[in-house]
């Protein structure tokens, strides 16, 4: 019996009783619906095995919605907490797990996917390539994040969950102030996810570096590709900080180190140092695809070309560089002097001037365009001044004299909200109306995602806005409640307003989802936006092979110079298609690394060892196996371009 | 697959091209990796709590004789390339093989010198000084162990095919990851062991 | 046979390599300052890594080797950044104060 009692919840109550229920009936559900629609074989040929680009995108996506949804939860949880004061719906600790899954399911197993999944499914597309550099590759950092995804979700109801909050700081995460095993979720839960997205980033950094069609050159990529360019740049220089970080928090917790520790010689904000120099460049990783997306999205609807293609990449190259520079602005109130802070103050006030290009550029795009008002250009007109405010309030905090004031009050809580909501979430949002057509074949209503976006927009604000004033009249981040003599309850009351609007607004796009789903046409053709780049040069659905042969490049735009410049972009004649096959190891990989982590969380050393060795095992195994991937025949491929409406 | 003749064999189809890229890109990302260790031990290196410090516990012999035995495989596996770019499938396995040995040998020392430091009173628990210093040291030790099983399974797949364009591929990627880790030893050599005796 | 099996070049970077290790040795068998000390150090340190980078890992051999000089660069350069940043802010502006 002793070896259960460690996977007992610490601080029980009826909902989290319930979720367990909910989660078994699920589970219960899903396995009885696929045997009984006989679609285990379906799933694992198409789905679990694939190396496909788009279908991994798709999952990506899937997981970020479902991911939405966790962290959204835990959103209105928290508002519905606060809206009155001295509040008795949940409890100090339920609130430190709430905060703490929320913040880590929404940048981690929210954004990060939403935007990886975007990137695995454009990139290739929009360079011209049949896939990534390294599809196999593609596939396990797909399966590592969703290992990782799924390991923290479960923490909740198995062993209890994290909460130091979602930078974990210590010594709040040490074993003496975090009993449970939550942090362990939190240490182990990421490394694996951040493993897979440390490889998403080489993979995507050689794959536009070395794949892009013939005469595609660097500055004449299109500027979501140029955008993930640099976001995964900044991954591969950024995520191994974190790596290295969470070895030593688990080092910590698991093996007695001190490295974080206040006795022997440990040092509790070192912790805070490395997690920022990992974490502030990770804001870019979410915000530089976003503003990709927007770029794309404003240039098409406002039906002309980007404003100020050079100046974009340039910022964006700058901002690379200057993301690694800043860190130090999260924690100016930690004592390190007026010297260090002057430095730091000043390189973050810096990255806000690249920044503001940007936004010049788009506004400098849309004058004299012929803008067209659709459902992503809707999210990214909104975006432009909604960003404002959470950018300028930014620099406010920048400034580290005045920052003792507003650190750790919900003045920075609104201030990142407004830069990562309009910023990243309306970007995804944007990108997955645009996109979608491209997806699957139909587009989602319009009339619906215009109302959607409004009240996403409203609510964004109703839910944030009244944050800036509760924050700078000193209401704390993370407490789990106040008083009702402190003022704050009016606000808090506007701001749970607004967080049931939100919820309203994604449901209003789900709701989009089904009724289009029924009722959209599927005859769209293949470029329902009349867009400009090269993913759009390709067949609804994409087959699979992406292009029957290699476009020949010679603009920034080589689709709308196709299709009104009567410039060629296929010229070629078909060839048979080297592609690689599928394979199951990714997915055997993933579950390996479930257990592994899961052995790992609660410390039982046997079952580690086993399953390490199970994955260096696929790893040996992988190493020794010879698979050149197959050929489609000519033949097939016609079949195929006649189906879909002839060779381009 | 198409092969393009005029390259060096490993070299020679475009997915070969892409694995070197990516894997050059790979180690930039192991470039922070190891900065951010040794971000970390110049931060805890005076967090010596009760435990011992650096001058106290390092001894030059073990050290030094690390130093020759990577260094000097650095030099084979390099060796190992160039026979392989001269098609010797013989003198490539031999120097390679040669580099497996001297990175065991480099491990055996380094183990002793693992001992020789919870011995002394210098385990993983003792201060945030030694956990930062076994920590660094490990990790460095840990990329060899894995480069050992893996240069094996190379070999193994030399004597097996020959000098295809997938082994040659193979074995001029571990060489990078070989001379890399010899990149880290001399940092690590020159920053924790000879600043910290000096 | 031997002569086309050695390479003069590499030969060479290997005695070189291991010249400069008996240089950095200096610090430790002589009595020199700390800025006399860390100078040597830093100075063999980065030769070393340059000559294996070049010569062993032949860098700039392939069509790539932009791609291959600007990460390594880049980050070395971060590298450098986050090491003297970190210290900067855990270590040195204690010291000054």
């Amino acid at each position: 019996m002793e070896f259960f009692e460690r996977f007992a919840i610490p601080h029980p109550s009826p909902a989290i009783y319930a979720s367990m229920v909910a989660i078994g009936l699920v589970t219960i559900a899903i396995i009885f619906g696929l045997t009984y629609f006989k679609k285990w074989g379906y799933l694992w040929r198409e789905w679990l095995t694939t190396v496909d680009h788009k279908r991994l995108g798709i999952m990506y996506l899937i997981s970020a919605i479902l991911m939405l949804f966790r962290g959204g939860a835990d959103a209105i949880m928290m508002r519905a907490q606060l809206a009155a004061p001295e509040n008795k719906l949940l409890d100090a600790q339920h609130y430190n797990e709430i905060f703490t899954t929320h913040g880590v399911v929404m940048i981690l197993f929210m954004a990060m996917p939403f935007i990886i999944g975007f990137m695995n499914f454009v990139v290739p597309l929009q360079i011209g390539a049949r896939d990534v550099a390294f599809p196999r590759l593609n596939a396990l950092s797909f399966w590592l994040f969703f290992a990782g995804a799924m390991l923290f979700n479960i923490s909740f109801v198995i062993g209890g969950s994290p909460d130091a909050g979602w930078t974990s700081y210590f010594p709040l995460a040490d074993n003496e102030f975090s009993q449970s095993v939550g942090t362990n979720y939190y240490m182990i839960a990421i490394q694996i996810a951040g493993l897979g997205t440390l490889m998403t980033g080489i993979n995507f950094m050689t794959t536009i570096l070395k794949m892009r069609a013939p005469g595609m050159t660097l500055m004449k990529m299109p500027m979501f590709t140029w955008s993930a360019l640099i976001a995964n740049v900044i991954i591969v220089f950024a995520f191994p900080v974190l790596t290295v970080a969470l070895a030593m928090g688990t080092l910590d917790r698991l093996f007695g180190t001190h490295f974080f520790a206040s006795t022997n010689g440990g040092m509790d904000m070192l912790w805070a140092n490395l997690f920022w120099v990992w974490g502030h460049p990770e804001v870019y990783i979410l915000i530089l695809p976003a503003f990709g997306i927007y770029s794309e999205v404003i240039s098409t609807f406002a039906r002309r070309n980007l404003y100020g293609y050079k100046s974009m990449v340039a910022s964006m190259v700058i901002i690379s560089l200057l993301s690694f520079l800043v860190w130090v602005h999260h924690f100016f109130t930690m004592g390190q002097g007026a010297l260090v802070n002057s430095i730091f103050s000043i390189t973050t006030m810096a990255i806000a001037v690249p920044t503001g290009v940007k936004i010049f550029n788009w506004l400098f795009t849309l004058y004299k365009g012929k803008i067209e008002v659709t459902t992503p250009m809707l999210y990214s007109m909104l975006f432009i001044p909604l960003f404002t405010i959470g950018g300028v309030t930014g620099v406010m905090l920048g400034m580290s004299a005045a920052d003792y004031q507003y650190h750790n009050t919900m003045f920075l809580v609104a201030h990142f909200h407004m830069v990562i909501i309009p910023g990243v979430v309306f970007a995804m949002l944007a990108a997955l109306f645009y996109y979608w057509p491209k997806m699957f074949g139909f587009m989602l209503n319009e009339k619906l995602g215009k109302l959607g976006a409004w009240v996403i927009a409203i609510g964004t604000l109703l839910a944030f806005m009244p944050m800036f004033f509760s924050g700078l009249d000193g209401q704390a981040r993370r407490m789990y409640t106040y008083s009702e003599s402190s003022g704050f309850g009016i606000w808090n009351m506007i701001s749970f307003v607004g967080a049931l609007g939100l919820a309203i607004g994604f449901a209003l796009i789900v709701y989009n989802i089904y009724y289009s789903f029924r009722y959209a046409s599927r005859d769209i053709g293949s470029d329902p936006w009349d867009a400009r780049t090269l993913e759009w040069a390709t067949h609804t659905p994409v087959p699979e092979y992406n292009f029957a042969t290699m476009p020949q490049i010679e603009s920034v735009e080589p689709f709308w110079d196709d299709k009104k410049n009567g410039k060629k972009l296929f010229k070629d004649k078909i060839e048979k298609i080297h592609m690689p096959n599928n394979t199951g190891i990714p997915f055997i990989m993933g579950v390996l690394f479930f257990i592994w982590g899961f052995s790992f969380i609660f410390a039982m050393w046997i079952p580690l060892i086993i399953f390490t060795l199970a994955i260096f095992g696929c790893m040996a195994y992988q190493s020794f196996e010879n698979d050149h991937g197959r050929y489609i025949s000519v033949e097939e491929v016609e079949e195929t371009e006649n189906k879909l409406g002839g060779k381009r | 697959m198409k092969i393009d003749h005029s390259l060096p064999l490993e070299y020679s189809t475009e997915q070969s091209r892409l694995r070197i890229l990516g894997f050059w890109i790979f180690l930039g990302a192991e470039i922070m990796l190891f900065a951010t260790l040794f971000a970390s031990y110049f931060i805890l290196r005076n967090g010596t709590g009760d435990g011992p410090s650096g001058a106290e516990i390092f001894e030059i012999t073990p050290v030094l004789i690390e130093t020759l035995l990577l260094l000097t495989s650095s030099f084979t596996i390099g060796l190992a390339v160039h026979a392989m770019r001269l098609g010797n499938k013989k003198a490539m396995m031999a120097f390679f093989g040669i580099t497996l040995v001297l990175g065991l040998a480099f491990l055996g020392v380094e183990i002793y010198e693992f001992a020789h430091y919870v011995h002394v009173g210098a385990g993983l628990q003792t201060s945030a000084f030694t956990a930062i210093l076994l920590t660094t040291l490990g990790t460095h030790g840990a990329h060899v162990t894995f480069g050992l099983f893996w240069g094996l399974f190379i070999l193994i797949q030399v004597k097996k095919s020959g000098l295809t364009p997938e082994t040659t591929n193979k074995s001029f990627i571990f060489s990078l990851y070989w001379h890399f880790l010899d990149v880290v030893w001399i940092f690590i050599f020159s920053f924790v062991y000879l600043k910290g005796m000096m | 046979m031997m002569k086309e099996l050695f390479p003069r070049k590499q030969v060479m970077g290997f005695v070189f390599s291991l010249v400069l290790t008996a240089v950095a040795l200096l610090v430790y068998f002589m009595d020199m300052s700390f800025a006399v000390g860390m100078t040597i150090l830093l100075v063999t340190a980065f030769i070393q890594a340059g000559l294996q980078l070049i010569l062993f890992m032949h860098a700039g051999e392939s069509e790539d080797k932009n791609a291959i000089y600007i990460s390594i660069y880049y980050g070395m350069i971060i590298a450098i950044f986050t090491i003297l940043g970190s210290l900067l802010t855990m270590v040195w502006t204690y010291q000054i104060q």
